[in-house]
């Protein structure tokens, strides 16, 4: 598996973002689903349809959101996480190089010192 | 035997690529694995190197350094192993990783011993024709191995400056200099 | 992240959107049995791989309509050996995508466009572990053989 076509792929398959007014289309399907299955009339006389509208209006932005900033916050925790692990895996490999350095120098020093 | 594994491995998917990448030369780490109390790996190939890299502070002086360092790079593997005592892991677990660093496109560079406290940190190459495409360190130590892969094109020159790097003195690589005596190239 | 699955698994705007309307629409259903974002997300994400399989099952031929009459003719051994990079690579590699078998289909699309874990993987597609490594593991050899073979060896 090359990393090229693992690069192109996530090039090709970058988000898409839905066609303008798909939130509005959801929200009319939802509401016209909620009215047809709703009761008759006199049994919700108090509750006008406009509330519940903007009940449900607001229920699916939340959500249309929440998933939105669920997903930002798991990548960001993610990248955080792969952060620490680099910088993890660079100080160990420097420390041991800082070994064989330190030895050399010791080395070379009683070297120069030699009568 | 008690063991406190503290394993942190970030590898996606495995790449297999003819390149070396978190490779367990001749299932030597995971033997050495079974035996530690204590274990550290950290996999991270270019993907994630990438991922990475995106998080690192500009501004932080360090972070900006390892930004520049992982720049090519293909891959960093490494595995650190810690015993309860000295000879809980023995020369032969060592020898079988060696026996994977002995083809034509590996080079020893640096093989230093410290007789007094029985450090031995030893630096591989890998070549394909002139150009480098990557490097094994190994270090052992009493009741601790280290084993880190890094893949991708890094020369002497990045070497001495991650040597440079996180607080520690740079290191001196002499590419053309010739084999020891009794020394594998 | 609903639409783009649907869009990409099913390689049609309009259909996209219908599989994401009724995800959307099932979850203002499903809402009070959901605890947190991160439930949502994976929620969200794993109808949209049900709907999305569901409705290409049910009309079979959606899913076909790629046609490799878009794609050029295998060079047949005049390609150069190092050949120019294609901007149009992405969109061959979609259209590649959209051949492959449903569930390998839906494998690479949560690895590549989610950055999804095999785990996660496994999870979201109620499918093996086991199951998502060889899937994967085939996917990217057979998408590596098809783009070669319209595009030439040099891009991939």
């Amino acid at each position: 598996m090359t990393d090229k076509l693992e690069r192109e792929l996530k090039k090709a398959l970058e988000r898409v973002d839905p066609p303008l007014g798909f939130a509005e289309r959801v929200l009319a399907r939802a509401a016209n689903e909620e009215e047809s299955n709703a009761p008759p009339r006199a049994w919700f006389g108090w509750f006008p349809a406009g509330g519940l509208r903007w009940a449900m209006t607001g229920t699916l932005c939340a959500a249309l959101a929440a998933s939105g900033i669920a997903y930002r916050q798991e990548r960001e925790r993610r990248g955080q996480r792969a952060k620490e692990q680099l910088m993890l895996a660079l100080r160990i490999t420097s420390s041991k190089l800082q070994i064989a350095t330190e030895s050399m120098q010791e080395m070379n020093s009683r070297l120069v010192h030699q009568p | 035997m008690k063991r406190i594994a503290i394993i942190v491995a970030l590898l996606a998917v495995p790449r297999l690529t003819a390149l070396a990448q978190d490779w367990d030369p001749g299932g030597a780490l995971k033997r050495l694995d079974a035996k530690a109390v204590k274990t550290i790996d950290v996999n991270l190939d270019q993907s994630m190197l990438q991922f990475a890299s995106a998080f690192l502070d500009p501004k932080d002086p360090e972070q900006a350094k390892a930004r520049k360092i992982i720049a090519d790079m293909k891959g960093i593997y490494v595995h650190n192993f810690e015993f309860d005592k000295p000879g809980a892991y023995t020369e032969q677990d060592v020898a079988a990783i060696r026996e994977q660093l002995k083809g034509p496109e590996w080079s020893r560079v640096v093989n230093v011993r410290s007789k007094t406290d029985g450090q031995n940190t030893e630096v591989y190459f890998r070549k394909e024709g002139d150009k480098f495409k990557g490097l094994v360190v190994m270090a052992t130590e009493p009741t601790e191995f280290t084993f880190v892969d890094i893949v991708g094109p890094i020369t002497p020159e990045e070497l001495r400056d991650l040597g440079g790097q996180f607080g520690i003195p740079r290191i001196e690589v002499d590419q053309n200099a010739a084999p020891r005596k009794g020394e594998h190239q | 992240m609903v639409f783009s699955i649907a869009y990409h698994f099913l390689q049609n705007g309009a259909a996209a959107e219908e599989v994401a309307q009724d995800v959307f629409l099932e979850l203002f259903r499903s809402l009070p049995k959901l605890e947190s974002g991160a439930h949502v997300t994976f929620w969200l994400r794993r109808v949209a791989c049900h709907r999305s399989i569901d409705y290409a099952r049910r009309r079979k031929n959606a899913a076909a309509e790629v046609s490799w009459d878009d794609l050029p003719e295998p060079s047949h051994g005049r390609v150069p050996a190092e050949a120019p990079a294609d901007p149009l690579l992405s969109n061959r590699l979609r259209q590649v995508i959209a051949t492959l078998p449903e569930k390998m289909r839906m494998v690479v699309i949560l690895r590549y466009q989610e950055d999804a874990g095999l785990e996660e993987i496994a999870k979201t597609m109620s499918i093996p572990l086991n199951t998502v490594k060889s899937t994967l593991h085939r996917a990217h050899a057979a998408l590596r053989d098809k783009i070669r073979a319209s595009v030439g060896e040099g891009n991939l």
